[in-house]
Formats: C-alpha cells, structure tokens, sequence
C-alpha cells in the first residue's frame, strides 16, 4: 500500500519537537499519581473485600439463634463460620496471587487476561457473600417458623386455611425480598465494572477475534 | 528507588521518548490528553524500570509498557474521530522535502489510521515502527500467521477509508 508507506517513511523521521519533554519534566511526572484501571481494581477490591468481610464477620448469628429459642442450631452455625472464615482467606489469597501477576512487561493479551482474572475473583467473592445472605434469610425463616413461638398464630392460619393464601403471601414476600437484594447488588456492579471494563473487554474481544 | 536508578530512567526516557509521542498521538485526540497520556505511561514505565535488564534496548522494552498502557490500563477512552484541527497543525515532512500533494497524502492515511480501533492501531504502530510479524505476534500475544492475515485485513479497511 503507497500512502501507508509514505507514512512509515514520514513517521520514522518524526521528531516531534513541539511536544519534547525536558527531565525535570519527566522527574515531575514519576512523583504524580497514577490513574489506571489496574490502580482503581485493587482500591474498589479491597474495599469490597472490606466491605463484605465486615458484614460476615459482624452477622452474629449466635445471638439470632438464641433469641429464636432456637441453641441446638447453634453447633452447625460455628461449623458454617469456620468453613467461611476458609473461603473469605482463600479468595484473599487468590486475589492477592492473580494481583502481582499483572504486568505491563506481559504480552498484551496476557495483561487483559490477567486484569480480568483478578476482577473475577473478586466477582465470585461478591456472589459468594450474596448467596450466603440469601441462604441465611431463607434459612433464618425456616429456623423462625420452626422454632419461634411468636410464629405459632401464623403457623396455626396456615394449616386451618384450605386456599394457601397465608403461605402463599409469606413465600411471595420472602422471594421478593431475596430477588430485590440480588438485584440491587447486580445492578450497581453492572454499572461500577460496566464504566471501569468497557474499553478493556472491548479490546479484549477484538485481540480475541484476531486468533480465532 | 534509589536516586541513581531515577537518573539512568530520566536520561533513558528522555532520549527515547519520540516512541511514546508516537504512541499518545495515535491514541488521543488533542494535546491535553496527550500530556496525560505521556504521563501515565511515564508513571507506568518508572514501576516496571527495576525490572528492566538492560537485555534489550531501552526503546524495544519500552514499546511494550506504553502500548498496553495506551491499550489496557489508561482509563480515558482511546477511541478517537480523526480532528482535523489537532492534525491540521501537524507537518509530517521536514522543510526541505517538503511536497505539497505527499504531504498531503500522508495526512489523510494518518486521519485514517486514527479511525481504527485501539487493536489495529497498535498493529499499525508496530508497522510503521518497522518490526517484524515475530515480534508483532509477541507483543500483542497473538499468532504470526494471524497478525499477517490481520495487518492485511487493516490494509484493505485502510483503503476504503481513503476512497469510499
């Protein structure tokens, strides 16, 4: 192709001078911030992580159950701490590994890929604490119903009504809830990552096409 | 970081940094986001330096940082409509062999360019750098035989640019 050559020939001898950069310009430069995505990841991440490690932690479930009259749950309510304090350390864990992996030494698309892996980890750690919080709330219901004295008088509508209404109204209001949490949640994280990855995932894309 | 490696980075930087104006021209719009551009892939190249073996040149490793950096990690859009006005002011051929209708030329294939989207300009980049499909292939991490078919396929959308 004549022009694109022509350009290389022009471009090659290119020496920008209305846009040279003096070093005291340049020793400037590395003491300002940088602003890329990779930086926004980690801050968003850690506050997230932040964010629903406190919640978990902080949901004493204990102290849910006896007000329940419900202490004999309360053996498998430790096991299911233990097991969470386990998952909440290893997503950590892979956050931080897939964190220190990327690098702008890395091919192009091994950057990408490894951005999005860090993001992703992140991801299913949110998913994680999601269906944990609407498990808890089913459960916590069930637990409720079973145990809970003050439920006896809805206990007793349900089983003398013949059309289900009662039940139907306490299950409608019970999905609602665990369908309006979620879909919060999924919404702003759509938005959050759909601003911060847009261009990222668009170009991924594009790499990805290249190869197929 | 010691205040010598800062030194030995600054003087690096500066004498190569014709490489990342070609690369902040390519991938922004006016001079504002140029200077910014050039400042995160200067802030982008300092946290990578300590890495830096002095294997290759200073501008072969460099290409790598200000690309993905260009590409990936700034978060301004790159996607850019070709501007007259900011290219307009730009003379690509040096006064004494300066030709009106080649430079002109030039000018329209460089709007064009600028029309692609971030990956083909980063094809095109390496293209006009002079580098070989190998190195193409391993900077953006795709395969030779594909950079090939790609840069051929740019070449084609090049040209129905320039005449549509």
């Amino acid at each position: 192709m004549e022009e694109l050559d022509l350009l290389k020939k022009a471009w090659q001898k290119d020496t920008y001078p209305n846009e040279q950069i003096s070093e005291v310009e340049i020793y400037k430069m590395l003491h300002t911030k940088s602003s890329s995505i990779v930086k926004w990841i980690l801050i968003i991440s850690i506050i997230e992580v932040l964010f629903w490690t406190v919640i978990n932690v902080n949901c004493n479930i204990d102290d849910i159950m006896k007000e329940q009259h419900a202490e004999n749950t309360i053996v498998y309510i430790k096991a299911l701490t233990i097991f969470n304090y386990v998952v909440i350390l290893w997503f950590i864990y892979n956050f931080y590994k897939n964190y220190i992996k990327i690098s702008t030494t890395s091919s192009t698309k091994q950057l990408m890929q490894d951005i999005l892996k860090t993001r992703k980890t992140v991801h299913y750690y949110v998913w994680y604490n999601l269906t944990m919080i609407v498990l808890s709330l089913i459960a916590g219901f069930v637990i409720a119903f079973v145990f809970n004295p003050k439920m006896v008088l809805l206990k007793d509508k349900i089983a003398h009504e013949s059309n289900y209404h009662t039940l139907l109204i306490t299950l409608g209001i019970l999905t609602l809830t665990c369908v309006i949490i979620v879909g919060l949640f999924w919404l702003f994280y759509r938005l959050l990552y759909g601003i911060l990855l847009r261009k990222l995932n668009a170009n991924y894309k594009e790499l990805k096409k290249i190869d197929l | 970081m010691s205040d010598n490696l800062e030194q030995l980075f600054v003087k690096q930087l500066k004498d190569n940094q014709n490489i990342i104006h070609k690369i902040c021209r390519l991938y922004t719009n006016d001079e504002d986001a140029h200077k910014d551009l050039f400042q995160e892939i200067t802030i982008q190249l300092w946290k990578a330096f300590p890495k830096f073996r002095g294997e290759s040149k200073f501008s072969t490793w460099a290409y790598r940082v200000a690309l993905n950096t260009a590409i990936t990690l700034y978060r301004k859009s790159t996607r850019s409509i070709a501007t007259t006005s900011y290219e307009g002011q730009k003379h690509f051929l040096p006064q004494d062999e300066y030709n009106f209708e080649e430079e002109e030329q030039i000018k329209l294939m460089y709007q064009a360019v600028h029309q692609l989207n971030d990956i083909e300009k980063a094809l095109v980049f390496l293209y006009l750098e002079d580098k070989d499909y190998t190195e193409i292939s391993e900077t953006l991490g795709i395969s030779e035989v594909n950079a090939r078919v790609k840069m051929n396929r740019i070449k084609g959308k090049l040209k129905k640019i320039l005449n549509p």
